[in-house]
């Protein structure tokens, strides 16, 4: 019988799978496209409504993926073929190179401290550079270098090799290949995330065209201890610390004309969380939070919100503002609204603005669904066989899904997915067992 | 290059120094104009808030005429290439004005025909001809002048209506004032709109928006406005005393250009056969600066 599963996508969600499937015995082969599995989470400062440090939740759980002896990780790799049925899927997965070897890669540094080239850093949402070899960030699972060949001297221009001439384990390899691994597999669960929308064609917030105008994300990045500015809130545009924060929900989300039609259902909480964290850092900032409709509908939501706007002062309007403008010399912006409980039309100034942009379904999606042989939704995320009988189960057997590759949701539903996927996963694995033995 | 040119009646009944400065400058950059006789309104802004099949009609009527020369429109004004642009999509759409339209159209021998193209004066000048060539065609650059753009509403909305420019970063004026070799500055309020047409409902407010823009025009430390629409002209410039006394800045005085006169300027042509005489806002400095005061 075969007692293995894959587990496609190493964010949250296919982590928690990959661990739950791990300990009911099950050999997982946890396929990830980036060279580090933590996802979107390990980027996040807090996580709602707790105010848990959220890489502090998670790097255990990464690295305990690492170390248990049933989870074999396969970073920069993608799921190029999958053929077979439930109990006996052959996967082809292609591992891209990362130039350097894993095995005698001991994630000192040395490298990176050589290299000449910077390049923005993904993990830091380009607010912050990183070299173009390194460690994508200091908790990252593997923790082994990558080569950047895009913007690597020797790779660009064929010279320089500083890496390969200081690494002390000498695990730089120029050489290496993509390399195709056969995986046979019982079942197959997708946990592949999600993609932000880019604002930028919304031409009237400015994304891109005003500095101080950022993604609730690259603002994440801004305010945690491990950001490009240790967790000061300095503003893109002089460095000057930002007093007065705005943050605009629904960007790309509930829209008729750009974006998605869909309520993205985690935005209103972590742009409330991200209003706590500016107090908390600062408790005299003033921090509006523009909304259309407030949709705090979990467990201990509501009080979290009331929280932030009795006890912290966090000031809400209802109004979506039609413009944003900045103020040439100051950089400072200027959002226009009309207050709908109020009927008023009025502006505010403020240092910094977020926009809390909408959660797509992810580039790979529409690739991922042809190579698993499972359909797609209207909006092109993985399609859930029944949304309310069988959430977390396809149209194919044996192929699951979890977390926001099929509908954008928060990490507490991501979570809750992935254990049920793995039930779901493992159950397969003993019926197989059951039939084949 | 050779168009229809399609004035329009706000340049016709007031807003000579714009014609004459196109007549300068565009023959100048090898663009041929070819007169449109029995051209009409366009139909808007005034008669479509009566009848809208008043506004198609005079509109395709100007596209018919237009395609009898068989040549593209270069209307002058925002509000006219709007109305063009508005009557070719309605008359895609609805077949029944279509008959409409051509039914009245043949009554004067008449066709009203697709193929014909309104082109904006910022898409001819920027698309077509380009500010590459308009800088080699410079003579006199209007070095150390710090210039503020002012598209106007319909040049950049609606913007699913094929408008020449983006509706929120509008910056092709910009690269052409540029070319010129004045300076430009992005501005908050460049998109703000001039006010005109709430003229009819609301005069005080209309002054009062027109004042706001010319205020931070001022306040931003510009020399200038500038612009490609007799509507929005008219505004800023004739109206500029009236809009300093109703928002109670008696001080305004921003001098006002149609770009076309600072091309034309710049291209050593001179002053009086751009109209700059006709312009009531303080423009004299501006002009001697650029000539030199050989003028």
């Amino acid at each position: 019988m075969v007692n293995s599963a894959l587990v496609i996508g190493g964010g949250i969600a296919g982590i928690q799978a990959a661990l739950d499937l791990a300990d009911r015995g099950v050999e997982v082969h946890l396929v990830e496209r980036s060279p580090s599995i933590g996802g979107v989470m390990a980027q996040l400062d807090k996580t709602f409504p707790t105010m848990d440090c959220s890489i502090c939740i998670l790097a255990p759980k990464m690295i305990e993926c690492s170390r248990h002896p049933n989870i074999t990780l396969h970073t920069l790799s993608e799921v190029k073929e999958v053929r077979g049925s439930a109990g006996d899927f052959r996967v082809k997965v292609v591992e891209n190179p990362r130039y350097v070897d894993p095995v005698k890669c001991t994630g000192c540094g040395v490298c990176s401290e050589k290299c000449p080239t910077k390049v923005p850093s993904e993990f830091q949402m380009g607010l912050g550079t990183i070299k173009a070899i390194s460690v994508p960030f200091p908790q990252a699972v593997p923790l082994v270098a990558r080569i950047d060949t895009d913007h690597c001297l020797y790779f660009t221009k064929g010279v320089c090799k500083l890496c390969e001439r200081f690494c002390p384990s000498g695990a730089v390899d120029y050489e290496q290949e993509p390399r195709e691994v056969e995986l046979n597999v019982a079942s197959i669960i997708a946990a592949t995330g999600y993609r932000l929308y880019d604002p930028t064609e919304i031409g009237q917030y400015g994304y891109k065209r005003y500095l101080n105008v950022l993604t609730a994300l690259e603002f994440e990045r801004l305010v945690c201890a491990s950001g490009p500015t240790g967790g000061k809130l300095l503003r893109q545009s002089d460095g000057e610390h930002a007093h007065r924060i705005a943050f605009v929900q629904c960007v790309g989300s509930r829209g008729h004309r750009v974006g998605a039609s869909y309520c993205s259902s985690a935005c209103c909480m972590y742009a409330t969380k991200e209003a706590v964290l500016i107090k908390e850092h600062e408790p005299e900032s003033e921090v509006t939070i523009f909304y259309i409709d407030l949709k705090v509908f979990g467990q201990g939501f509501q009080d979290f919100v009331s929280r932030a706007r009795d006890h912290w002062g966090v000031r809400y309007i209802r109004g979506k503002p039609g413009e944003i403008r900045e103020d040439p010399r100051t950089k400072s912006l200027t959002l226009w609204y009309e207050n709908t409980d109020t009927g008023e039309v009025a502006k505010t100034e403020v240092d910094l603005v977020v926009l809390c942009t909408a959660m797509l379904p992810h580039e790979s999606s529409g690739e991922l669904a042809e190579v698993l042989g499972i359909e797609t939704d209207e909006y092109g995320f993985l399609r859930s066989k029944d949304p309310l009988t069988s959430p977390v189960e396809t149209s194919r057997p044996g192929v699951y899904v979890a977390g926001c590759c099929h509908g954008p949701k928060d990490i507490p539903e991501s979570v809750a997915e992935a254990s049920g996927a793995a039930a779901k996963a493992a159950e397969v694995i003993g019926m197989s067992g059951t039939g084949g033995d | 290059m050779k168009y229809a040119l399609y004035l329009g009646c706000t340049v016709q009944a007031e807003q000579y120094a714009y014609e004459a400065s196109v007549r300068q400058v565009l023959p100048r950059l090898g663009v041929e104009l070819v007169e449109m006789e029995g051209a009409s309104c366009c139909g808007f802004p005034a008669f479509s808030s009566i009848s809208s099949l008043g506004w198609h009609y005079l509109s395709a009527r100007n596209l018919a005429i237009a395609g009898s020369l068989g040549l593209d429109v270069l209307p002058l004004c925002n509000g006219c290439h709007l109305s063009f642009t508005e009557t070719q999509h309605a008359l895609e759409k609805d077949p029944h004005l279509r008959q409409f339209v051509d039914q009245k159209l043949a009554q004067e021998g008449l066709n009203y025909s697709e193929g014909v193209r309104p082109i904006h004066m910022i898409e001819l000048l920027h698309d077509i001809i380009g500010a590459d060539r308009i800088e080699e065609a410079v003579e006199r650059p209007l070095e150390g002048l710090k210039l503020a753009s002012h598209p106007g509403c319909h040049a950049i909305r609606p913007s699913e209506m094929q408008r020449p420019d983006d509706p929120e970063d509008p910056t092709k004026l910009d690269d052409l004032a540029r070319a010129l070799g004045a300076t430009t500055m992005d501005y908050p309020e460049k998109t703000d709109c001039c006010g005109s047409l709430l003229s009819t409902a609301s005069g005080r407010t209309t002054l009062s928006i027109a004042g706001e823009k010319l205020k931070a025009v001022r306040d931003h430390g510009f020399d200038g406005l500038f612009t490609t629409c007799p509507y929005c002209f008219k505004m800023f410039d004739g109206r500029q005393r009236a809009i300093g006394a109703t928002i109670g800045d008696r001080s305004l005085e921003v001098p006002v250009f149609y770009y076309t006169q600072l091309l034309g300027l710049a291209m050593g042509v001179e002053p009086e056969k751009l109209g700059l005489e006709l312009n009531m806002s303080p423009v004299d400095g501006i002009v001697k600066r650029i000539t030199g005061g050989s003028n």
